[in-house]
Protein backbone atom coordinates (compact mmCIF):
# COMPACT_ATOMS: atom_id res chain seq x y z
CA UNK A 1 0.00 0.00 0.00
CA UNK A 2 2.92 2.23 0.94
CA UNK A 3 4.47 1.78 -2.57
CA UNK A 4 1.11 2.45 -4.45
CA UNK A 5 0.45 5.50 -2.16
CA UNK A 6 4.20 6.57 -3.09
CA UNK A 7 3.41 6.06 -6.72
CA UNK A 8 -0.12 7.85 -7.25
CA UNK A 9 0.56 10.35 -4.51
CA UNK A 10 2.84 13.08 -3.94
CA UNK A 11 2.85 16.34 -2.89
CA UNK A 12 2.07 18.02 -6.08
CA UNK A 13 5.93 19.64 -6.33
CA UNK A 14 6.06 17.80 -9.48
CA UNK A 15 9.07 16.03 -8.64
CA UNK A 16 9.31 12.66 -6.87
CA UNK A 17 9.93 12.62 -3.53
CA UNK A 18 11.60 16.04 -3.76
CA UNK A 19 11.24 17.39 -0.01
CA UNK A 20 7.99 20.14 0.13
CA UNK A 21 9.05 23.38 -0.12
CA UNK A 22 8.00 26.71 -1.86
CA UNK A 23 11.07 26.65 -4.29
CA UNK A 24 10.08 23.29 -4.95
CA UNK A 25 6.32 23.63 -5.72
CA UNK A 26 5.83 23.44 -9.94
CA UNK A 27 3.83 26.86 -9.62
CA UNK A 28 5.53 29.02 -7.14
CA UNK A 29 3.19 31.15 -5.52
CA UNK A 30 6.01 33.86 -5.66
CA UNK A 31 6.44 33.95 -9.44
CA UNK A 32 5.95 37.15 -10.06
CA UNK A 33 7.57 40.40 -10.34
CA UNK A 34 7.01 41.25 -6.53
CA UNK A 35 7.88 37.29 -5.45
CA UNK A 36 11.62 38.02 -3.93
CA UNK A 37 9.75 41.06 -2.14
CA UNK A 38 7.17 38.75 -0.93
CA UNK A 39 9.41 36.10 0.47
CA UNK A 40 11.49 38.62 2.24
CA UNK A 41 8.35 40.18 3.78
CA UNK A 42 7.56 36.57 5.38
CA UNK A 43 11.09 36.05 5.97
CA UNK A 44 10.81 38.99 8.33
CA UNK A 45 7.76 38.36 9.59
CA UNK A 46 8.98 34.92 10.74
CA UNK A 47 12.10 36.87 12.38
CA UNK A 48 10.32 39.15 13.87
CA UNK A 49 8.29 36.52 15.75
CA UNK A 50 10.27 34.04 15.98
CA UNK A 51 12.58 35.36 18.66
CA UNK A 52 15.40 33.24 17.67
CA UNK A 53 16.58 34.68 14.14
CA UNK A 54 20.13 36.62 13.22
CA UNK A 55 19.18 39.33 11.61
CA UNK A 56 21.03 41.08 8.89
CA UNK A 57 21.70 44.80 8.35
CA UNK A 58 18.35 44.52 5.52
CA UNK A 59 16.18 44.06 8.98
CA UNK A 60 17.82 47.07 10.76
CA UNK A 61 17.07 49.12 8.05
CA UNK A 62 13.35 48.24 7.71
CA UNK A 63 13.40 48.89 11.47
CA UNK A 64 14.66 52.64 10.73
CA UNK A 65 12.27 52.89 8.36
CA UNK A 66 9.43 52.05 10.40
CA UNK A 67 10.90 54.39 13.11
CA UNK A 68 11.40 57.32 10.66
CA UNK A 69 8.01 56.63 9.04
CA UNK A 70 6.07 56.45 12.44
CA UNK A 71 8.15 60.00 13.82
CA UNK A 72 6.55 61.57 10.66
CA UNK A 73 2.76 60.35 11.26
CA UNK A 74 3.78 61.84 15.12
CA UNK A 75 4.34 65.48 13.20
CA UNK A 76 1.38 65.20 10.96
CA UNK A 77 -1.04 63.87 13.51
CA UNK A 78 0.45 66.84 15.57
CA UNK A 79 -0.21 69.22 12.67
CA UNK A 80 -4.24 68.24 12.23
CA UNK A 81 -6.18 70.48 14.81
CA UNK A 82 -8.78 68.16 14.15
CA UNK A 83 -7.14 65.42 15.62
CA UNK A 84 -6.11 67.34 18.56
CA UNK A 85 -8.61 65.70 21.31
CA UNK A 86 -6.98 62.46 20.86
CA UNK A 87 -3.46 64.03 20.66
CA UNK A 88 -1.90 62.52 24.76
CA UNK A 89 -3.19 59.01 23.71
CA UNK A 90 -2.06 59.13 20.18
CA UNK A 91 1.46 60.26 21.20
CA UNK A 92 1.79 57.84 23.46
CA UNK A 93 0.86 54.83 21.82
CA UNK A 94 2.96 56.06 18.64
CA UNK A 95 6.13 57.15 21.70
CA UNK A 96 5.43 52.97 22.57
CA UNK A 97 5.53 51.65 19.62
CA UNK A 98 8.67 52.63 19.23
CA UNK A 99 10.52 52.15 22.33
CA UNK A 100 9.41 48.89 22.00
CA UNK A 101 10.98 48.44 18.69
CA UNK A 102 14.24 49.70 19.72
CA UNK A 103 14.44 48.08 22.65
CA UNK A 104 13.15 45.20 21.23
CA UNK A 105 15.05 44.84 17.83
CA UNK A 106 18.12 47.45 18.45
CA UNK A 107 19.09 46.64 21.70
CA UNK A 108 18.34 42.98 20.82
CA UNK A 109 16.59 42.02 24.18
CA UNK A 110 13.95 40.03 22.19
CA UNK A 111 17.19 37.63 21.37
CA UNK A 112 19.09 37.92 24.37
CA UNK A 113 19.08 36.54 27.91
CA UNK A 114 15.60 36.33 29.64
CA UNK A 115 17.38 37.90 32.64
CA UNK A 116 17.62 41.12 30.73
CA UNK A 117 14.54 41.38 29.87
CA UNK A 118 12.86 41.07 33.56
CA UNK A 119 15.74 43.61 35.02
CA UNK A 120 14.61 45.87 32.15
CA UNK A 121 11.02 45.27 32.44
CA UNK A 122 10.88 45.57 35.93
CA UNK A 123 12.37 48.59 36.76
CA UNK A 124 10.41 50.10 33.31
CA UNK A 125 7.05 49.27 35.67
CA UNK A 126 8.75 51.18 38.86
CA UNK A 127 9.38 54.05 36.77
CA UNK A 128 5.89 54.22 35.10
CA UNK A 129 4.57 53.73 38.35
CA UNK A 130 6.48 57.08 39.63
CA UNK A 131 5.38 58.89 36.76
CA UNK A 132 1.99 58.09 37.25
CA UNK A 133 2.26 58.87 40.78
CA UNK A 134 3.73 62.68 39.74
CA UNK A 135 0.58 63.28 37.53
CA UNK A 136 -1.98 61.66 40.42
CA UNK A 137 -0.33 63.50 42.75
CA UNK A 138 -0.18 66.90 40.59
CA UNK A 139 -4.04 66.28 39.34
CA UNK A 140 -4.82 66.00 42.91
CA UNK A 141 -2.92 69.31 44.18
CA UNK A 142 -4.70 71.30 41.68
CA UNK A 143 -2.66 74.73 40.16
CA UNK A 144 0.43 74.79 42.60
CA UNK A 145 -1.30 75.31 45.80
CA UNK B 1 39.40 29.97 30.02
CA UNK B 2 38.32 29.75 33.06
CA UNK B 3 38.34 30.38 36.97
CA UNK B 4 36.19 29.24 40.35
CA UNK B 5 33.07 31.85 38.59
CA UNK B 6 33.47 33.27 35.47
CA UNK B 7 34.32 31.70 32.36
CA UNK B 8 35.93 33.82 29.02
CA UNK B 9 34.14 33.06 25.72
CA UNK B 10 35.29 35.39 23.01
CA UNK B 11 36.48 38.10 25.17
CA UNK B 12 33.06 37.99 27.14
CA UNK B 13 33.21 37.27 30.56
CA UNK B 14 30.30 34.80 31.32
CA UNK B 15 29.04 34.26 34.68
CA UNK B 16 28.40 30.36 35.52
CA UNK B 17 26.12 31.41 38.15
CA UNK B 18 23.80 33.16 36.25
CA UNK B 19 24.60 32.49 32.20
CA UNK B 20 25.11 36.32 31.15
CA UNK B 21 28.12 38.25 30.48
CA UNK B 22 29.17 40.54 33.69
CA UNK B 23 29.48 43.56 31.61
CA UNK B 24 26.38 43.23 29.61
CA UNK B 25 24.26 42.88 33.11
CA UNK B 26 26.05 45.77 34.65
CA UNK B 27 24.47 47.68 31.51
CA UNK B 28 21.37 46.26 31.58
CA UNK B 29 21.11 47.16 35.54
CA UNK B 30 22.46 51.01 35.02
CA UNK B 31 19.84 51.18 32.22
CA UNK B 32 17.38 50.06 34.33
CA UNK B 33 18.00 52.57 37.04
CA UNK B 34 17.83 55.50 34.23
CA UNK B 35 14.76 54.45 33.34
CA UNK B 36 13.57 55.32 37.16
CA UNK B 37 15.66 58.67 36.92
CA UNK B 38 14.16 59.63 33.95
CA UNK B 39 10.80 58.32 34.37
CA UNK B 40 10.95 60.92 37.33
CA UNK B 41 12.06 64.23 35.26
CA UNK B 42 9.60 63.39 32.60
CA UNK B 43 6.85 62.40 35.15
CA UNK B 44 7.87 66.18 36.97
CA UNK B 45 7.31 68.07 33.61
CA UNK B 46 4.09 66.29 33.11
CA UNK B 47 2.79 66.96 36.69
CA UNK B 48 3.61 71.00 35.78
CA UNK B 49 2.48 70.91 32.73
CA UNK B 50 0.32 74.10 31.88
CA UNK B 51 0.91 75.45 35.68
CA UNK B 52 3.08 77.95 34.72
CA UNK B 53 1.27 81.46 35.60
CA UNK B 54 3.91 83.12 33.27
CA UNK B 55 5.26 83.35 29.88
CA UNK B 56 7.18 82.35 28.16
CA UNK B 57 4.96 79.37 27.50
CA UNK B 58 4.89 76.28 25.21
CA UNK B 59 3.30 77.11 22.36
CA UNK B 60 5.93 80.95 21.93
CA UNK B 61 8.80 78.52 22.67
CA UNK B 62 9.03 75.26 20.71
CA UNK B 63 10.31 74.57 17.50
CA UNK B 64 8.75 71.15 16.43
CA UNK B 65 9.89 71.29 12.62
CA UNK B 66 13.75 71.77 14.23
CA UNK B 67 12.79 69.10 16.82
CA UNK B 68 11.83 66.93 13.88
CA UNK B 69 15.05 66.64 12.40
CA UNK B 70 16.95 66.39 15.29
CA UNK B 71 15.21 63.66 16.00
CA UNK B 72 15.81 61.69 12.73
CA UNK B 73 19.39 62.25 13.36
CA UNK B 74 19.28 60.67 16.45
CA UNK B 75 16.51 57.57 15.49
CA UNK B 76 19.46 57.30 12.35
CA UNK B 77 21.97 57.21 14.49
CA UNK B 78 20.88 54.07 16.36
CA UNK B 79 20.82 51.95 13.16
CA UNK B 80 24.07 53.18 12.40
CA UNK B 81 25.38 52.15 15.77
CA UNK B 82 23.70 48.53 15.42
CA UNK B 83 25.41 48.44 12.01
CA UNK B 84 28.98 48.69 13.41
CA UNK B 85 28.33 46.18 16.09
CA UNK B 86 27.22 43.74 12.97
CA UNK B 87 30.11 44.69 11.07
CA UNK B 88 32.18 44.46 13.86
CA UNK B 89 31.22 40.63 14.42
CA UNK B 90 31.96 40.12 11.33
CA UNK B 91 35.18 41.59 11.52
CA UNK B 92 34.26 43.84 8.51
CA UNK B 93 36.30 46.35 10.07
CA UNK B 94 35.93 49.19 7.34
CA UNK B 95 32.31 49.33 7.64
CA UNK B 96 32.77 48.96 11.52
CA UNK B 97 34.74 51.90 11.66
CA UNK B 98 32.47 53.85 8.91
CA UNK B 99 29.15 53.26 11.02
CA UNK B 100 30.90 54.34 14.02
CA UNK B 101 31.66 56.88 12.93
CA UNK B 102 28.65 57.90 10.96
CA UNK B 103 27.17 57.73 14.71
CA UNK B 104 29.59 59.79 16.66
CA UNK B 105 28.81 62.61 13.77
CA UNK B 106 25.23 62.43 14.25
CA UNK B 107 25.09 62.40 17.89
CA UNK B 108 27.34 66.00 17.28
CA UNK B 109 24.88 67.15 15.03
CA UNK B 110 22.01 66.64 17.64
CA UNK B 111 23.85 68.37 20.04
CA UNK B 112 24.65 70.72 17.38
CA UNK B 113 20.61 71.05 17.81
CA UNK B 114 20.35 71.24 21.16
CA UNK B 115 22.92 73.94 21.37
CA UNK B 116 20.87 76.47 18.93
CA UNK B 117 17.67 75.47 20.79
CA UNK B 118 18.93 76.33 24.10
CA UNK B 119 20.79 79.54 22.91
CA UNK B 120 17.94 80.32 20.78
CA UNK B 121 15.59 80.09 24.46
CA UNK B 122 17.67 81.80 26.06
CA UNK B 123 18.08 84.56 23.75
CA UNK B 124 14.08 84.86 23.76
CA UNK B 125 13.86 85.22 27.24
CA UNK B 126 13.35 81.33 28.47
CA UNK B 127 15.69 80.44 30.93
CA UNK B 128 15.75 77.54 33.74
CA UNK B 129 14.81 80.42 36.64
CA UNK B 130 11.99 82.04 34.12
CA UNK B 131 8.63 79.53 35.33
CA UNK B 132 8.19 75.77 35.87
CA UNK B 133 7.86 74.90 32.12
CA UNK B 134 11.64 76.61 31.96
CA UNK B 135 12.74 74.81 35.19
CA UNK B 136 11.74 71.68 33.91
CA UNK B 137 12.08 71.36 30.39
CA UNK B 138 15.68 72.84 30.55
CA UNK B 139 16.02 69.95 33.71
CA UNK B 140 14.90 67.46 31.75
CA UNK B 141 16.72 68.24 28.30
CA UNK B 142 20.21 68.60 29.34
CA UNK B 143 20.37 66.14 31.94
CA UNK B 144 19.34 64.00 28.15
CA UNK B 145 22.01 66.04 26.72
CA UNK B 146 24.83 65.27 29.20
CA UNK B 147 24.18 61.29 28.75
CA UNK B 148 24.18 62.16 24.76
CA UNK B 149 27.57 64.32 25.07
CA UNK B 150 28.93 61.09 27.22
CA UNK B 151 28.16 58.91 24.83
CA UNK B 152 29.90 60.77 21.88
CA UNK B 153 32.88 60.43 24.35
CA UNK B 154 32.87 56.90 24.97
CA UNK B 155 32.28 56.11 21.34
CA UNK B 156 35.34 58.61 20.14
CA UNK B 157 37.46 56.05 22.83
CA UNK B 158 35.94 53.00 21.35
CA UNK B 159 36.72 54.27 17.57
CA UNK B 160 40.23 55.21 18.66
CA UNK B 161 40.60 51.72 19.86
CA UNK B 162 39.29 50.10 16.43
CA UNK B 163 41.55 52.15 14.83
CA UNK B 164 44.62 50.83 17.25
CA UNK B 165 43.51 47.25 16.64
CA UNK B 166 42.49 46.80 19.97
CA UNK B 167 38.32 46.52 19.64
CA UNK B 168 37.79 43.77 17.22
CA UNK B 169 35.43 41.28 16.44
CA UNK B 170 36.68 39.20 20.02
CA UNK B 171 35.66 41.82 22.57
CA UNK B 172 32.60 42.86 20.41
CA UNK B 173 31.00 43.45 23.22
CA UNK B 174 32.50 46.23 24.69
CA UNK B 175 31.24 48.03 21.11
CA UNK B 176 27.20 46.02 22.06
CA UNK B 177 27.40 47.46 25.99
CA UNK B 178 28.20 51.41 24.24
CA UNK B 179 25.38 50.25 21.29
CA UNK B 180 22.91 49.96 24.46
CA UNK B 181 23.83 52.80 26.77
CA UNK B 182 23.50 54.87 23.03
CA UNK B 183 19.77 52.89 21.92
CA UNK B 184 18.49 54.03 25.69
CA UNK B 185 19.63 57.51 25.18
CA UNK B 186 17.50 57.43 21.69
CA UNK B 187 14.47 56.08 23.17
CA UNK B 188 14.75 58.52 26.16
CA UNK B 189 14.86 60.94 23.60
CA UNK B 190 11.68 59.23 21.91
CA UNK B 191 9.72 60.08 24.86
CA UNK B 192 10.70 62.95 25.19
CA UNK B 193 9.91 64.41 21.91
CA UNK B 194 6.58 62.30 22.00
CA UNK B 195 5.73 63.70 25.35
CA UNK B 196 7.46 66.82 25.92
CA UNK B 197 7.35 68.75 22.78
CA UNK B 198 4.38 66.70 20.68
CA UNK B 199 1.75 67.20 23.29
CA UNK B 200 3.06 70.42 24.99
CA UNK B 201 4.07 72.45 22.18
CA UNK B 202 0.23 74.00 21.48
CA UNK B 203 0.18 74.58 25.30
CA UNK B 204 -0.67 78.59 25.61
CA UNK B 205 -1.67 80.44 28.61
CA UNK B 206 -3.34 78.78 31.20
CA UNK B 207 -6.66 79.80 33.30
CA UNK B 208 -5.06 82.52 35.34
CA UNK B 209 -1.67 82.98 33.51
CA UNK B 210 -0.32 86.06 32.57
CA UNK B 211 0.35 86.54 28.39
CA UNK B 212 3.78 86.74 27.12
CA UNK B 213 4.56 89.70 25.45
CA UNK B 214 8.22 88.98 24.47
CA UNK B 215 11.07 89.26 25.84
CA UNK B 216 12.16 92.29 27.25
Amino acid sequence: MSFLKDLFEHDGNGWWKIPKTSEAEPNPKNEHPFGDFIKRTKAFIVWLTSGKGHAGPAYYWVIALILGLITLVEVWWFEQDGLRYILVPAMLGFSMVKFILVVAFFMHLRFDHKLFSWIFVTCMVIGVFIFSLFILLSAFHGYGN
Amino acid sequence: MSSNNITVHHGEEINNSTGVSNKKLLMWAFLGSDVMFFGTFIGTFMAYRNKSLNGPYPADTLDIPITTVSTFVLLMSSLGIVLALHYLKESKMGLAKFWLFAVIVMGLIFMGFQVYEFSHFAHIGMTPQVNLFGSTFFTLTSLHGAHVSLGILWLIFLLYNEFNGNLTSDNAVDLEIAGLYWHFVDIVWILIFGLLYLITAGDGVPPGGIPWEGAH
